[in-house]
């Protein structure tokens, strides 16, 4: 076989010059804001409306992330966002994968419950978010981390079950099954057995839900304001400014996708399956 | 290896255990249990604000006037008649629209590009998958500091390539500020259509194509004959799914353009967003939200379930 193949292949194969045009320039798409919004956080203020613009700083300056942290409040978003995120990915994966197993291995509910929480998923956010503004000011959950803690646990889980659903879907049951015959309990053979197995699929499904979070903008302008404020709403401040805030908003953007970014790329084995709700194995 | 010792622990620990009652009654309604807390969530955060702004849709709620009275079908009428709704109804439409479809032909391209392996595909295909775990706020940010005058370079850029003296108001005049937004759309979703398809290139058997190859059957009348074929399922699932998801639209253009000039980038949710959060119209916002709700909810009916119910995995 080997030694046949290449023969066959070097003859069609030239250099394919269109492919690399395409890649590359979308690579280029791709790269150019992210390396641009880092050039203009460490830019010197003075640089900002040169011409030609400043393609490399000479002078690099940390000011700005100075002054996105703590003169915008960057720190105090940053902080309430790893409290939010961080509950509501816990909540969202622990009650994500109870039902997803329940769904996998009983049916419960037949096909009804698990299309149910699938067309949350689908929900246009706006429709739901007036009325839980009302029920959040009449119950005092209005601008606290709890609020948004629940609220994020919810707009999650559809992705975590559906995940889970799949990744329970794809897994043997005999090992559960034998559990069972030699006298566990139901939840032993969830909790001991088959929780162990999924573990990679719990994390993955983790991930994506501490992202969904981490980068949410909507639920937080909404449902928060001068306490429970996220990382992204602190970019309101910087919206139809003149020039003088350039390099914050670049600074706070530099530190707010680091950790998602650091988190996706890790994740990306998994990345199929969370985009189509485990529709789709990757 | 964890069941096996589990299992042993069990068999030392002798017969079947005795269950007390409570775990007995918690053990034969196990399913029932597993599925309580997340269906509870759903009910309490989901469910119940959906019938509680139903109501509120049809009463007078306003936070200056006290009582709400009945008001019949009037909110629906404002919003029906309301040009600014029906203006951003279409805007949505449209906008979603156009990024869907370059999304979607930019990112069958890259993916196309991607099927084989080549040294660096790795890092590269690291590099296409970052827009999608970036904020759509920063998004926003990342594209104003490029094309927002006097400080973005876009024009300068151009200037430079086209020899002749570009000064566009990216994020202000009329034609450009809707290019502006579709570009952010697209930077940030056409990795999401080109993961997917990958996935679905990746899963067509290579020996379809050597077959082919052997019949004399150039690139081209491959692509329409196997390729397009076997990732048609794949592709009406990415487009569904960006489609719903296009149609939210709010994050960026809250940042780029805050729905300006007057209303001319308002979409859907931007629109709702003013009326019940600017103007404090509570009613009028949520009987236009049930409206823009239901009108998902037929796409969802007729396009998602069918897609997800043939899938058994």
């Amino acid at each position: 076989m080997a030694a046949v193949a290449p023969a066959r292949r070097t003859k069609r194969r030239s250099v394919p010059v269109g492919r690399i045009l395409l890649l590359g320039f979308f690579l280029l798409f791709v790269l150019w804001p992210l390396y641009w919004m880092f050039n203009t956080s460490i830019k010197p203020s003075d640089d900002y409306l040169t011409v030609p613009p400043v393609w490399f700083p000479t002078a690099p300056t940390l000011v700005h992330y100075e002054a996105a942290l703590f003169a915008y409040r960057g720190l105090d978003g940053l902080i309430n966002s790893l409290i939010i995120s961080l509950s509501a990915t816990v909540l969202s994966a622990l009650f994500g994968t109870l039902m997803a197993y329940s769904l996998a291995r009983y049916n419960t509910g037949g096909q009804h419950l698990s299309f149910w929480v699938l067309s949350q998923r689908f929900l246009p956010p706006i429709g739901i978010v007036l009325p839980v503004f009302l029920i959040y000011r009449g119950v005092g959950l209005y601008d606290t981390h709890i609020g948004l803690i629940i609220a994020y646990t919810v707009f999650t889980l559809p992705v975590s079950v559906w995940m889970m659903f799949a990744y329970f879907r794809g897994m043997p049951k005999s090992m559960e099954e034998a559990a069972l015959v030699d006298g566990c309990t139901r939840w032993e053979a969830f909790w001991r057995v088959a929780v162990p197995l999924a573990a990679p699929g719990i994390v993955a499904a983790a991930v994506f839900a501490f992202i969904a979070c981490w980068t949410e903008f909507f639920f937080a302008l909404i449902l928060t304001s001068r306490t429970a404020f996220t990382l992204p709403t602190v970019f309101r401040a910087f919206i139809g400014f003149q020039g003088a805030q350039y390099g914050e908003a670049a600074a706070l953007a530099i530190v707010s996708l680091v950790p998602s970014i650091a988190l996706g790329v890790l994740a990306q084995r998994h990345l199929v399956r969370g985009l189509t709700l485990g529709a789709v194995r990757g | 290896m964890q069941y096996t010792a589990t299992i042993s622990r069990m068999k030392a620990a002798g017969a079947p255990p005795r269950l007390s009652g409570f775990a007995q009654w918690a053990d034969r309604h196990f399913k029932w249990l597993l599925v309580a807390p997340a269906v509870l969530l759903i009910l309490a955060l989901s469910i119940y604000p959906l019938l509680f702004s139903l109501v509120v849709s049809f009463i007078n709620y306003d936070f200056q006037v006290p009582g709400h009275a009945f008001v019949g079908l009037k909110n629906f009428e404002r919003v029906v008649f309301d040009p600014v709704a029906r203006w951003s109804l279409l805007l949505t439409a449209w906008l979603s629209g156009v990024s869907v479809a370059i999304e979607f032909v930019l990112g069958l391209l890259v993916a196309l590009t991607m099927v084989r392996g080549f040294p660096g595909r790795g890092v590269i295909m690291s590099i296409l998958i970052v827009p999608l775990f970036i904020s759509p706020v920063i998004v926003g940010q990342a594209w104003t500091l490029l094309l927002q005058r006097p400080f973005g370079p876009t024009n300068y850029i151009l200037t430079q390539l086209l020899g002749q003296e570009v000064t566009i108001g990216w994020m202000t005049e009329a034609p450009w500020l809707y290019a502006s937004l579709i570009i952010a759309d697209v930077w940030q979703w056409t990795p999401f259509m080109f993961v997917i398809l990958l996935a679905g290139l990746t899963a067509i058997p290579p020996n379809l194509y050597e077959a082919a190859e052997l019949d004399g059957v150039n690139a081209w009348q491959a692509f329409w004959a196997i390729t397009l074929p076997h990732l048609a399922p794949m592709m009406l699932l990415a487009l569904t799914f960006r489609l719903l998801d296009a149609i939210r639209m709010f994050d960026t253009i809250f940042i780029m353009t805050g729905g300006g000039p007057g209303t001319r980038t308002y979409t859907a949710s931007y629109y709702l967003y003013t009326v019940g959060f600017t103007q404090f119209h509570l009613s009028q916002a949520t009987a236009g939200s049930w409206l823009f709700l239901v009108f998902t909810a037929l796409v969802v009916t007729l396009l998602v379930r069918r897609l997800l119910k043939a899938e058994p995995v």
